[in-house]
């Protein structure tokens, strides 16, 4: 029996460590290794020690790239919240039955491809495309707006493609929610605003950040919804990375700015997990006392 | 007022979610090529997409790679999740941390990093390459998905039966498989979303022999051949509606 | 038993289909029309697979990293053939195989990116120049780059996310060769780009048609293909040859160094070379044939078409990029501040 108790430890563990190893710490080694080496025009690098890879990183224009890649981002996580939070408190007033529908509803869509449906974005938000027609014949407008080719447009699409990731984990953390505590608040007289800010609001708390760290991780990288819905004029961190690994072929330049990537976005989920802990210790209470 | 307020809410939250949809249904049965206007109904473009063999071959091999990966990885993550949270083993904490590593390696690196991998490696490019490269990409979703699941369970239970001779495996697949369900079911459901929509990493690993839809798709629309791909996202998204209906019905006719 | 007749048939051809003789071609998507690639199988046997790339770029990383290995042919444009012969990727053609290679249009031969074409013969060919929207703007008062300039013109270009096609523009309006590597000229013609982002709406490459068309902007500088194509769904497209010269390009076939069927590649070359094979690729795909015997097959109509046969002095007055080797960090340098002046 302890021969069996090995087994299942073994492939358990041995299965996921040996392909996490070999599929990305080597990987992720080369990539740093990368970020320490001098390029070359026709080789791609040249096995010799630079820093020129970590220097173009802190380029001041970079930083202020990261700096406007990072806020379109944060808008975006924003505008899902703002979508997302009352939407998921509308859904959970229903009965429990039409929940997971719904919420089925909502996810199907995200399984066409998301470019064939950044295209659809455009026929709604061009100059003579569905918005403005609607706005014209209503006479709202007497002059097409310019939605497309501008930011607001890669907002729209960025929180449009990323609203999924930011229902999903406020829903499962307002399921948890122990719907007694708001009933004992009501008793004790706390008004709706109250019941919200003081006891829904910090118990979802997590779901909130989890939901926010999932849309804004991917937001930066989406370059193609930069590029078509904001004509290639304003630049997230994946278009530079993808340039710089693909047009501009400065291999150790994109390493540099993959790790730098990589650490602050490990930093702010590291960030994310002492923010759940001490939620969870407050949760903790609860879940004992009742 | 406010219950009509609430449906009204979630009505508007579902249509804003839908209207791409619709614009590219709509189109996939317009006479236009571009769709910039109304030129009649056609159903031209599905005619053009079934004698486009070569979209539907890539369709084929998606759903295969989809399925056979999004399988391989939930095996894989939903194992090594339960490892993590039942064992304590020398690295563990280095696990964890290439857990998120892999899940914040931008794609173009992880693609590049990949193929050279494979071709140090010998590994011909194809069905096998791309196998492994979306294994990689989705364990991470799926060792979270199950690790949270696995979190919040009692696992008193585990510790009766093995007190009543049950061996690791049966404890495994008696008892805590069944509680986590939910969440394996989660995590493949994931796996398959981000493995069929995938075009980057797929771009470099595959070989010329296997072709996969999202990235014939995207080589389309890039020269500006939408119809057919208006009309065979709408196919898909059609046949992925009945897929859930079905299931839905299988469930509730289970539970009773 | 039926059954078991069929499967073992089935069975039989998988092999068979497995043994056949095959060529990759490794190409721009829907760059080539599958009739062509069904009469090549049925003439000599050989299978075709095909294999996409989005860009220049990728295609050459990628092959890179296979050390040009797993394809035996690829279609990279002008001076990327020169990019990769000197990264050792593509080896030399054997002309003495290609039957129809005197077909060939000479001003398009023997360029500075590959001289006397030792490693490349070129596929389809174009240009890089004005495109207008007739019903928004009279094509007639536009007739050089520098009209682009215009102030009427704020928020109206589309511009091609080219860094090179983009930079000649600027170069040819200020009198300097579009193949300079001097820093100063390039900083010059960065400075008058900046003047012209104003004008600018939007940059792009993947079907830069589809704005035009959807009426999202009323002129744009893109591909005579594409122009061919817009023109083709409203009509009312001018494609306008700008009198400073515009951007000229060839697609040429090579062969990877690692190829695996180096004969079937000289094969299909010289079967696509043939007048008749060229009159059906330009009637699906557009752009221009480098093949003179197959312009007296065409249509008159198409003949007539400027955007298809370009008048003989588009051909004397434009120009092709070279790979500038190191170089092309400044323009890259450049390219990425002029999209950061971006707000």
């Amino acid at each position: 029996m302890n021969m069996q108790i090995n087994q299942f430890r073994f492939w358990a563990i041995g299965l996921a460590t040996s392909w996490l190893a070999l599929f990305v710490l080597v990987p992720s080694l080369m990539v740093l290794v990368t970020s320490f080496l001098t390029r070359d025009p026709d080789f791609l690098i040249r096995f010799e020690f630079s820093l020129d890879g970590w220097r173009s990183v802190f380029d001041p224009s970079f930083i202020s790239l990261l700096w406007d890649s990072l806020s379109m981002a944060l808008i975006t996580a924003c505008i899902c919240l703002a979508i997302a939070y009352p939407f998921v408190m509308c859904l959970m007033s229903l009965p429990s039955k039409w929940r997971p529908i719904i919420l089925f509803l909502l996810i199907v869509p995200f399984w066409t491809n998301s470019l064939v449906r950044i295209y659809a974005i455009q026929y709604l938000l061009g100059k003579k495309g569905l918005i403005n027609d609607a706005m014209l014949g209503i006479g709202l407008i007497d002059k097409p707006l310019d939605l497309l080719y501008t930011p607001f447009a890669v907002i729209f699409g960025l929180s449009y493609i990323l609203l999924p990731f930011m229902i999903l984990p406020i829903y499962s953390a307002m399921e948890k929610l122990d719907l007694r505590l708001l009933d004992a608040a009501k008793d004790l007289g706390a008004n709706a605003a109250q019941r919200l800010w003081r006891i829904t609001l910090p118990l979802t708390l997590p779901g909130i950040v989890a939901g926010s760290l999932m849309v804004i991780l991917p937001a930066m990288g989406m370059f193609f919804v930069a590029d078509l819905l904001g004509g290639s004029k304003h630049a997230l961190l994946g278009n530079v990375i993808k340039n710089q690994f693909i047009q501009t072929r400065d291999w150790p330049f994109g390493a540099a700015l993959s790790v730098l990537m990589i650490i602050l976005l490990s930093f702010m989920l590291w960030l994310y997990y002492r923010a759940t802990k001490l939620s969870n210790r407050q949760g903790g209470i609860n879940d004992s006392d009742f | 007022m406010t219950q009509t307020f609430k449906f009204g809410f979630i009505g508007l939250v579902l249509f804003y979610v839908y209207s791409p949809i619709f614009v590219l249904m709509v189109n996939s049965v317009n006479g236009s090529r571009y769709g910039n206007k109304w030129q009649g109904f056609t159903f031209k473009w599905y005619e053009k997409l079934f004698e486009n063999d070569a979209l539907m071959q890539a369709a084929w091999h998606s759903l295969v790679v989809g399925i056979t990966s999004a399988t391989a990885a939930t095996v894989i993550g939903t194992l090594a999740a339960v490892a993590l949270q039942r064992y304590r083993f020398y690295g563990k904490g280095a696990v964890s941390s290439l857990v998120f590593v892999s899940m914040l390696t931008p794609d173009i690196v992880m693609a590049i990093a990949l193929l050279i991998l494979f071709v140090t490696l010998g590994i011909e490019l194809g069905y096998i390459s791309l196998l492994i490269a979306h294994i990689t990409f989705c364990l991470p979703f799926v060792i979270i998905s199950v690790f949270s699941r696995l979190k919040g369970l009692d696992m008193s239970v585990t510790e009766a039966a093995r007190d009543l001779g049950a061996n690791e495996w049966q404890v495994f697949s008696k008892i805590i498989l069944p509680m986590i369900l939910p969440a394996v079911a989660s995590g493949w459901l994931l796996s398959f979303t981000l493995s069929i929509d995938d075009v980057i990493v797929s771009a470099f690993v595959t070989g010329p022999g296997y072709e996969i839809l999202p990235l014939k798709v995207y080589s389309m629309v890039r020269v500006g051949v939408s119809p057919e791909v208006n009309a065979i996202s709408t196919l898909l998204f059609v046949g992925s509606v009945v897929l859930i209906v079905i299931s839905q019905l299988l469930l509730r006719y289970k539970r009773k | 038993m039926n059954k078991w007749l069929t499967l073992a048939a089935a069975t039989l051809m998988s092999f068979s289909a497995v043994a056949a003789e095959k060529v990759v071609l490794y190409n721009w998507a829907d760059y080539i029309p599958d009739t062509v690639l069904k009469q090549f199988t049925k003439e000599t046997g050989i299978e075709v697979e095909v294999a996409t790339f989005d860009s220049n770029e990728s295609m050459f990383a990628k092959l890179q990293l296979l050390k040009g290995k797993g394809y035996d042919l690829t279609i990279p444009t002008t001076f990327f053939i020169e990019r990769m012969k000197r990264a050792d990727l593509i080896q030399p053609i054997d002309k003495s195989k290609l039957t129809n290679f005197g077909n060939l249009e000479p001003n398009l031969l023997n360029q500075s990116y590959d001289p006397n074409n030792e490693y490349s013969v070129p596929y389809l060919w174009g240009s890089t120049a004005i495109t207008v929207n007739t019903d928004e703007i009279d094509p007639k008062t536009i007739t050089k780059w520098a009209d682009l300039w215009k102030p009427e013109y704020k928020g109206q270009i589309l511009l091609l996310d080219d860094v090179r096609d983009i930079f000649l523009m600027a170069l040819k309006v200020k009198g300097f060769e579009n193949n300079t590597r001097n820093e100063d000229e390039i900083r010059q013609a960065y400075e008058l780009l900046v003047e012209l982002l104003p004008n600018v709406k939007l940059f792009l490459s993947d079907s830069p048609k589809g704005p035009l068309i959807q009426g999202n902007v009323p002129m744009g500088v893109m591909w005579n293909g594409e122009a061919y194509m817009a023109q083709v769904e409203m009509d009312t497209v001018a494609y306008i040859y700008p009198e400073e010269g515009a951007t000229l390009w060839v697609d040429s076939f090579v062969i990877p160094k690692g190829a695996a069927n180096v004969e079937g590649a000289h094969k299909f070359i010289d079967f696509v070379l043939r007048p008749e094979i060229g009159k059906i690729i330009i009637e699906e795909i557009g752009y221009s044939t480098p093949n003179k015997a197959t312009v007296p097959l065409l249509s008159e109509e198409l003949r007539n078409n400027p955007m298809v046969v370009p008048p003989a002095e588009v051909l004397e007055k434009g120009s092709f990029h070279n790979d500038l080797g190191d170089a092309n960090a400044i323009y890259e340098k450049y390219w990425q501040m002029l999209k950061q002046k971006q707000s």
